[in-house]
């Protein structure tokens, strides 16, 4: 788009190229990165939601099979595993958000993850719209770009959006 | 030199390398130096983390049972301990997990971070690289800025006038001389073709020679070239009476393969014993438990009890190791002797260490005094003393005349010899060598 606004410089003051690099700089260094982090966020949030929605099945299996001890292998670190015994499994502590965890009942703990799946969801919701309104911005910055450049052929394209 | 012209060329260096474009490249480099520094990050992480782990795999066995939470998923936790905590299963890659104890896992994770070690120094290296690149690049951009400017001037010889003003002739003259210098060379070349192609002939000549006399050797399979004609005469001599001795044994051998198909393997393997590690020993208490029950109880006893207070297995690698000195020397009289016998040991070894992995278990059960774990089977049947004869006669002693007769010759050997065959035997059958399990099956 500038190398074709510096085609068209001759028509142009100076005023509109300023303003064009203006707009261009607002979406390349602010409305794009905050794009990038708004979606890195909402992918937080969704593996957090799969975090849980595991944690519910497990504890429902547990519930199914009425499990009360059991053995499992746990990882060291770097794949080393080692066998671990769990002579009661009534109790579960479960992370409960900033580091600490909360011991619960199969019960509590499902009442927990249940309202924490909703939060989770409410969420994602929040962060969807959230990028949907960036990239909006975005479209709205681009199409202030092309009205400044007064192209008609991207302006019928813009009147049709409108 | 008589028109005083411009012979060079005055280059600015902005014009070859622009600043923007140096700068640029320069950034670039920087650029991957710094990611080159990540990962070089990441890689100490790693290594840090394996030491860690080092540490605390060495740590959990000194106790029974280590209080924890365990993990439950990624959020939760349940109150639990670790047991067995000699026992840990590691990744070995692909997918592929080993039941290893705390020292094997040890092991295996000094051997990642070795690997880790030597990816730290290839990033390394590379990032020295990127350095010195950067340094050319920030420099050659300076000097663009600077406005260096570069003067090419072609390199004219002026040393004779002559040249300068026709260098036609020069070129004739050239041509010519380095015609004659061609031709002077190549006569030169050829007397030294010659000369050398004269050495190579009456060398051959000597070989052939020498080949006759070394043709009986031959016959016998002995590919031993030795250039000591010192030893040759002594040598010819040593091998006629162990052909001799030969041949009486496998007569006898042959005798002895229709009593039993097996003695043979074993007879020949008894040779071998003397000089051989535990393994052909063992192979033998099996051996001897299959044919004879009733002598074997007696001759492990013996075998074991008489081992015992011989000398341990350093005295013995410390005496191999001042023999190592003189192999050089022995190999080219012993080979005539040994390739025979190797001929025939090299295969029963091998398929000894089968057999006596898939038979050892029986040993345990019929020799109730036999230690439980295998490996102090190997540990204790690889006191074998140092004085050959003296295992060897030991082991014939489950009877076998004809066993006892092939023996008896092996201890007739002179001590050199049979020192040199157990060497050669080492080098052809490495698996006899102790072992792990693991690694043998692995071979």
């Amino acid at each position: 788009m500038l190398e074709f606004s510096g085609f068209r410089r001759n028509e142009m003051d100076n005023y509109r190229q300023e303003k064009v690099q203006k707009f261009e700089e607002f979406v390349d260094r602010r409305l794009k990165p905050d794009l990038v982090s708004a979606i890195a966020e909402r992918d937080k949030v969704f593996e957090q939601q799969k975090i849980f929605s595991d944690l519910r099945r497990n504890i429902e299996n547990l519930e199914k099979n009425s499990v009360t001890s059991l053995r499992t292998m746990v990882n060291l670190g770097s794949e080393v595993y080692m066998q671990a015994d769990v002579p009661d499994t009534q109790r579960i502590f479960v992370d409960i958000g900033l580091g600490f965890h909360v011991e619960f009942t199969w019960s509590e703990a499902l009442n927990f993850i249940s309202q924490r799946e909703e939060r989770l969801a409410g969420q994602i919701e929040e962060y969807t719209r959230l990028i949907a309104s960036i990239k909006a911005q975005i479209k709205l910055v681009y199409e202030g770009i092309r009205e400044l450049l007064q192209l008609p052929a991207e302006r019928s394209v813009q009147e049709s959006f409108f | 030199m008589e028109e005083p012209t411009v012979k060079g060329t005055v280059t600015p260096l902005s014009s070859m390398f622009p600043v923007e474009d140096a700068q640029r490249a320069a950034k670039r480099v920087v650029d991957a130096l710094s990611e080159k520094q990540q990962e070089l990050n990441q890689v100490k992480e790693f290594i840090a983390d394996n030491t860690n782990l080092i540490k605390l795999v060495q740590k959990l066995p000194e106790e029974l049972h280590h209080d924890i939470m365990v993990p439950f998923g990624k959020a939760a936790f349940f109150p639990g301990r670790l047991i067995h905590t000699n026992e840990f299963l590691v990744l070995l890659g692909e997918g592929y997990y080993a039941d290893r104890t705390s020292k094997q896992t040890v092991e295996i994770l000094n051997r990642r971070g070795k690997a880790l070690e030597s990816q730290v120094n290839s990033i390394k290296a590379m990032m020295q690289d990127f350095q010195a690149e950067a340094s050319f690049f920030d420099a050659t951009a300076n000097e663009a800025a600077e406005g260096l400017v570069e003067i090419r001037e072609e390199y004219v010889e002026e040393n004779s006038s002559e040249r300068v003003s026709d260098p036609g002739s020069i070129k004739q003259r050239l041509s010519s001389f380095s015609e004659a210098d061609n031709t002077n060379v190549e006569d030169e070349e050829y007397a030294r073709m010659m000369s050398r192609l004269d050495e190579l002939e009456q060398e051959e000549l000597a070989a052939e020679v020498d080949n006759e006399v070394d043709e009986d050797n031959q016959n016998q399979g002995n590919t031993a070239k030795s250039d000591k004609e010192i030893y040759e005469d002594e040598e010819y001599a040593r091998m006629m009476s162990r052909l001799d001795k030969f041949e009486q044994e496998e007569l006898a051998a042959e005798i002895d393969n229709e009593v039993d198909e097996d003695n043979q393997g074993n007879a020949a393997k008894s040779d071998k014993e003397s000089d051989e590690d535990e393994r052909a020993i063992t192979d033998f208490d099996q051996f001897s438990d299959q044919i004879a029950p009733d002598h074997n109880f007696r001759h492990s006893e013996e075998l074991r009890s008489s081992k015992r207070p011989q000398r341990t297995k350093d005295k013995k690698t410390s005496e191999d190791f001042s023999n190592n000195f003189c192999r050089q020397q022995d190999l080219s009289d012993q080979s005539c002797t040994d390739l025979t016998v190797q001929a025939v040991t090299r295969d029963i070894v091998k398929s000894s260490n089968a057999e006596k992995a898939s038979m050892l278990p029986e040993v345990k059960e019929k020799d109730g005094a036999v230690p439980s774990s295998k490996n102090e089977v190997s540990a204790q049947s690889s006191k074998p003393g140092i004085d050959n004869s003296e295992v060897s006669a030991q082991t014939s002693k489950p009877g076998f005349d004809i066993q006892k007769a092939f023996t008896g010759s092996v201890v007739e050997h002179t001590p050199k010899i049979q020192t040199s065959t157990w060497e050669q035997a080492e080098i052809s059958s490495k698996p006899s060598k102790p072992v792990s399990r693991f690694k043998m099956q692995r071979r």
